[in-house]
């Protein structure tokens, strides 16, 4: 290691310490609705904490149970999945079949001892940019006092 | 129960005769008295090679996707593995009419593993019967009488469907065990995740517990493909875990619990603890049992609008 690289190694350790830890937040949203209501929390300017990662899907009918899994998989500290209220989906029932899907992964996550506080399901309309911002603020409070997830094999 | 044998053995014979089914598959004597062999019989005369005995344990429903599309099948079917069946039809992967079913009713099979544990050893078995008090275990050295929960497979001290659901011909009686055991799922709550960490490290990645699994016929497996690669090929916990919680996902509401997952499984990881786990938690939700031939498609595969609502309602 050079002296230049080991001092910006050592700057860039010492900013690390001095951060505080935000977690990284796996968030797989509907075009339709709730990614709609998140750029709308965008365009109003509203603030919410950096730690939201977002895939945007066609449907939340598109969300694969595996999405989630590898997710946890990945380290991802909690996983959010988004999606149109009931009756309002797009294409009509994307979100009922979605709904069965996700209460499934809920019971497996369980079953496998993962946190059920690491995921997090709820339907949000294009209009609800306020409940976005809020639900990426609350999930990110409640996960720092989780703190990181530690893999789903420890 | 020599004689459900026979019966079975002249059905499957009348079957082939007959002249419309190609094959029956059945279990034929395996390389010891307390292990069986899946037999394919083509001829009439070999008919006499099929067996009946608390031994028959393959779920013999793994081999109808391939076998039973353009063809009709006979097969000797215990019923869980009917239930597979059910499936299967509901899923359209095989049609009902392809099917000459030889139903059997069922008392329960032997885990072959949990013979050993006791006052015999497993090479002097030379042949096992259901009785009225249990398992008689036949050996060089006498016999000796085993009860239900001693020596049956973990699945059946659970199974409450002892009756063929559906079937061409009928053979035999249910026999519900004395001491059947309500559930087998241990309390592991606090500790599961522990648990189920230290059981997907022994995890070699043999898929042999996707490949004996009736529900699993994916012409392409998820584990299997490359792009995108949903788990790397290293025998690592978390790349098992991946494998393992998927293909969970992939049977929740579609195992019907026959447990041939947890009983091929070199490493003896508890894989069907799981899917019990998960067909319990579709039964709490949905009121949805799979092999159930009244139910039209997966319960995956519909939804009611007053559905159970897993969304939080924050605000």
């Amino acid at each position: 290691m050079t002296q230049e690289t080991a001092v910006i190694e050592n700057t860039t350790q010492e900013a690390a310490a001095k951060k505080e830890w935000q977690p990284t937040i796996l968030g797989i949203l509907c075009n339709w609705c709730s990614y709609a209501g998140a750029d709308l929390a965008g365009s109003a300017r509203l603030h919410y904490p950096e730690t939201i990662r977002i895939v945007r899907v066609p449907c939340s009918g598109r969300v694969d149970p595996m999405f989630v899994l590898k997710g946890f998989q990945k380290g991802f500290d909690a996983v959010i999945v988004l999606g149109c209220h009931p009756g309002d989906c797009h294409y009509a029932k994307g979100n009922y079949y979605a709904r069965r899907r996700i209460a499934l992964v809920k019971d497996l996550l369980k079953s496998l001892g993962i946190p059920e506080e690491r995921f997090h399901f709820e339907w949000v309309s294009a209009s609800e940019g306020n409940r976005f911002a809020e639900l990426v603020t609350e999930m990110t409070e409640k996960i720092k006092k989780l703190g990181p997830f530690e893999g789903v094999t420890p | 129960m020599s004689d459900i044998e026979n019966k079975i053995q002249e059905e499957a014979k009348k079957a082939l005769e007959g002249g419309d089914v190609s094959v029956v598959i059945g279990w034929g004597a395996g390389s010891a008295p307390f292990k069986t062999t899946p037999v394919f019989i083509e001829k009439p005369e070999d008919a006499d090679k099929l067996v009946w005995n608390p031994a028959c344990v393959n779920n013999l429903a793994v081999y109808l996707p391939k076998l039973a599309n353009d063809k009709k099948v006979g097969i000797v079917a215990k019923p869980c593995d009917i239930r597979s069946m059910i499936g299967l039809i509901q899923e359209k992967q095989i049609k009902r009419e392809n099917l000459y079913i030889i139903g059997l009713g069922c008392a329960g099979v032997v885990d072959a593993f949990n013979l050993d544990s006791q006052d015999f050893h497993l090479q002097d078995v030379i042949g096992l019967d259901w009785t009225s008090d249990g398992l008689k275990v036949s050996t060089t050295n006498g016999d000796y009488t085993l009860s239900c929960s001693d020596c049956l497979r973990d699945m059946c001290l659970v199974c409450t469907k002892r009756e063929p659901a559906i079937f061409d011909v009928k053979l035999g009686e249910a026999v519900q065990p004395s001491d059947i055991r309500e559930s087998l799922i241990p309390e592991l709550a606090e500790e599961r995740k522990a648990y189920w960490s230290e059981q997907f490290s022994k995890c070699i990645r043999c898929y042999a517990c996707r490949q004996v699994c009736p529900a699993c016929y994916c012409k392409t497996c998820f584990a299997d493909r490359v792009e995108p690669k949903w788990t790397a090929k290293k025998a690592t916990a978390e790349e098992a875990w991946m494998f393992h919680a998927t293909r969970m996902m992939h049977i929740a509401g579609r195992c019907i619990g026959c447990g041939e997952c947890e009983r091929i499984c070199p490493v003896g990881i508890p894989v069907a603890e799981l899917a019990r786990e998960m067909a319990q938690a579709v039964k709490d939700t949905y009121g949805y049992e799979a092999g159930d031939p009244n139910q039209e498609s997966p319960v995956l595969g519909q939804y009611k609008e007053e559905d159970f609502d897993p969304a939080h309602h924050g605000g």
